[in-house]
């Protein structure tokens, strides 16, 4: 760690664990944005360039979400469930009269619960986490379909107005709140991974839970800890969904959860724990987003979209497998410490 | 050497047992419609020669629409249970899956049959996945009716909007807009549902031709599951495209047009499809030109007579198919 300290800004920024991917990703999302450029001019309108941030900060938050339960090495698979409860939770609410705060603030509430029903069903329970959170993930839905008697909801009305600004319609300095809503969530989850001491244990998890359990790790308040940022983040992306559409809809954020994944992924995180960083989610979700945007305006059929995402994905974590195994772990540092005791918990 | 006997008739009576079952099964196979009708002998009865049964009992109609959400399926239950109170002799019933999906709706259906359905009045997800379990039914004696979205299988009756006419009408609207605003040419887009529900297609294609010889650039179809806030980000790009008009072919991509169209300042002229507490706020304050409303709940109640008449064998039906119709609502007329 002092050693790394010693050197250049750009030589430590280099040795940050994961940074490679991260790198090699960011090259194909400029290569990206350059053919789509060429391809239709006015993808790079300062309009267009507007929408396409809000497209992504969606998918990001989700993204997070998902990436801090990836590092810890499980899975959170209610996310897009989760999404939906808290869309319809709100609209419901709010289209029979409940001050928009206060419905905010109830389904927050509502949708906590479900990180810490995940969390203690992983942690305490010891439950594979594809399981845990494939049972949350109906539950959640089921609320979603109940809480409007399965129908969706009517307009949320005039009342909402404000919500629907807080959410998406608003800018603040000439951006939509939604991107500064993704950006702050970004910066806080991007402190508390890589300058607190949860950030470290949840490293610590992912990389070998028995050594971090002998090390003093609470393994369980850990895990629940990321279950809750997860469904945090789910939960807001819901009400940017009801604040986008003015309507609650019961299958919103029907698959997110798979979106949040290819997201982290894409941009270098690991599905077996204990490896990744939120630098890296941003560009997985730009590379989802601008596809999205640019196959649009290229005017490609949406089944080609689709492939070429699925591609993306593997060959980003096929890329990673073979920049790994060719290489001792650290792909831009010289040189690795030889006890190793330091290095796999800590991200920088 | 007792225990030996023993146990040799045991494995012998297990095999018997095993042999029993899958000829059982091989029976059910080759005709699925009498393993599932079996324990009802009244009621296959009453398939074969239709209307002797019916006169005591009430005839069970099953509606299955592609999900329960939107409210067009909501209003099509309504006229559906209207008409069921003005017969009186029919147990109805309204099930869907809980989200668009071609093989939940075959479970429906298989569903419905086994609960000994004499008629499904059914709003088809997509025009062939369902087939081979529709004809099952029909050797089962089920009657089949559809309403909103046909199958490809001849029934007793379809009641549908036109849905090429619709999109034309919509196309028109559109154009008398733009020409009324000075627009002669530019890019229009169209937000699908996806490529496989009929309804939405044929809307596309009828809006497409009503185009044709005009100067206006018809871009490539966007789809977005109906899902409202993927529909407002692809209309975001279409506007960001610079396009003069957005068309959206059902509730929600109609919800995302009008969203859309609304931040966007009314750049762009929307027209859609479908009615809901929402697209009618949209249209009051302009951010929508007009909306196809269809007529649901004619669907639903002109279904369960067409049923009931073929099942007391008054009316067979022919297969035809007949427009429900669309009514415009501007803001106007609303």
């Amino acid at each position: 760690m002092e050693r790394t300290q010693k050197r250049n800004p750009l030589h430590r920024i280099l040795a940050i664990r994961g940074m490679g991917q991260v790198i090699t990703v960011t090259i194909g999302l400029v290569v990206l944005c350059v053919v789509f450029g060429i391809l239709n001019p006015s993808f790079f309108s300062g309009r267009n360039v507007g929408n396409l941030l809000r497209q992504v900060a969606p998918i990001l938050i989700i993204g997070i979400g998902q990436s801090f339960v990836l590092i810890t090495g499980n899975i959170d698979l209610s996310i897009g469930s989760v999404v939906g409860m808290s869309c319809m939770l709100s609209a419901t609410m709010m289209a029979n009269g409940v001050n928009p705060w206060v419905a905010t603030f109830i389904t927050l509430t509502c949708c906590l619960v479900i990180g810490i029903v995940n969390g203690e069903l992983v942690a305490r329970c010891k439950l594979p986490p594809f399981i845990a959170t494939l049972g949350t993930m109906t539950i959640a839905r089921g609320i979603a379909q109940i809480a409007n008697n399965n129908y969706n909801t009517d307009s949320i009305g005039e009342a909402a107005e404000g919500f629907r600004n807080f959410f998406y319609y608003g800018r603040f300095l000439g951006l939509y709140n939604t991107i500064w809503i993704a950006a702050v969530l970004w910066l806080v989850g991007n402190f508390l991974l890589s300058r607190t001491r949860t950030g470290r244990h949840i490293y610590a998890i992912g990389s070998n839970p028995e050594a971090a359990r002998l090390s003093g790790v609470n393994i369980n308040s850990t895990t629940i800890k990321v279950y809750l940022v997860s469904a945090f983040c789910s939960c807001v992306v819901g009400m940017i969904i009801c604040a986008t559409s003015g309507m609650g809809t019961m299958d919103a954020g029907n698959g997110y959860e798979m979106f949040a994944v290819a997201a982290s992924v894409i941009g270098g995180v690991s599905t077996l724990g204990g490896q990744g960083i939120l630098p890296g989610t941003v560009i997985g979700a730009f590379i989802w987003g601008v596809l999205q945007n640019g196959l649009q305006f290229a005017g490609a059929p949406v089944a080609i979209r689709n492939i070429i995402i699925g591609i993306i994905v593997v060959v980003s974590v096929l890329l990673d497998v073979v920049l790994r195994g060719s290489r001792p772990r650290h792909f831009f540092r010289k040189s690795r410490p030889a006890s190793g005791a330091e290095g796999k918990s800590t991200p920088a | 050497m007792k225990k030996v006997i023993w146990k040799k008739s045991l494995a012998l009576l297990t095999i018997g047992a095993m042999l029993l079952f899958a000829a059982a099964c091989s029976s059910d196979l080759k005709n699925p419609a009498s393993g599932n009708k079996a324990p009802k002998p009244s009621e296959s009865a009453g398939a074969g020669k239709t209307g002797s049964a019916g006169d005591s009992e009430k005839y069970r109609i099953y509606l299955i629409s592609m999900d329960q959400m939107d409210q067009h399926w909501v209003n099509m239950d309504k006229g559906a249970k209207k008409a069921v109170e003005a017969l009186g002799n029919v147990d109805y019933k309204w099930t869907a899956p809980d989200v668009k999906d071609d093989a939940k709706q075959i479970e429906c259906i298989n569903n419905a049959v086994a609960d000994g359905a004499d008629a499904i009045l059914l709003a088809a997800n997509g025009p062939d996945a369902a087939v081979s379990s529709l004809k099952e039914a029909e050797s089962a004696g089920v009657k089949i009716v559809y309403v909103d979205s046909p199958a490809n299988l001849p029934a007793v009756k379809t009641f549908c909007t036109d849905n090429k006419a619709a999109g034309a009408t919509a196309a028109k609207q559109l154009l008398a807009a733009l020409k009324d605003k000075g627009v002669t040419s530019g890019k229009i887009g169209i937000i699908g549902v996806n490529a496989a529900t009929q309804s939405t297609v044929d809307r596309e294609s009828g809006f497409r031709s009503a185009f044709e010889g005009s100067d206006f650039e018809l871009l490539e179809t966007q789809y977005s599951d109906g899902d409202a806030a993927k529909s407002k980000d692809v209309a975001t790009n279409y506007i960001a495209q610079g396009c003069v008009g957005i068309f959206g072919t059902n509730e929600g991509s109609t919800v995302g047009t009008g969203n859309a169209i609304k931040e966007a300042g009314g750049e762009a002229i929307g027209v859609g499809f479908d009615k809901s507490d929402t697209i009618l706020g949209l249209i009051r304050d302009g951010s929508l030109l007009c909306v196809m409303a269809q007529n649901p709940d004619k669907m639903g109640s002109e279904g369960i007579k067409a049923a009931v008449a073929a099942l007391d064998g008054s009316d067979k039906g022919d297969g035809s198919t007949v427009d429900t119709g669309v009514t415009v609502l501007k803001k106007d007329n609303i």
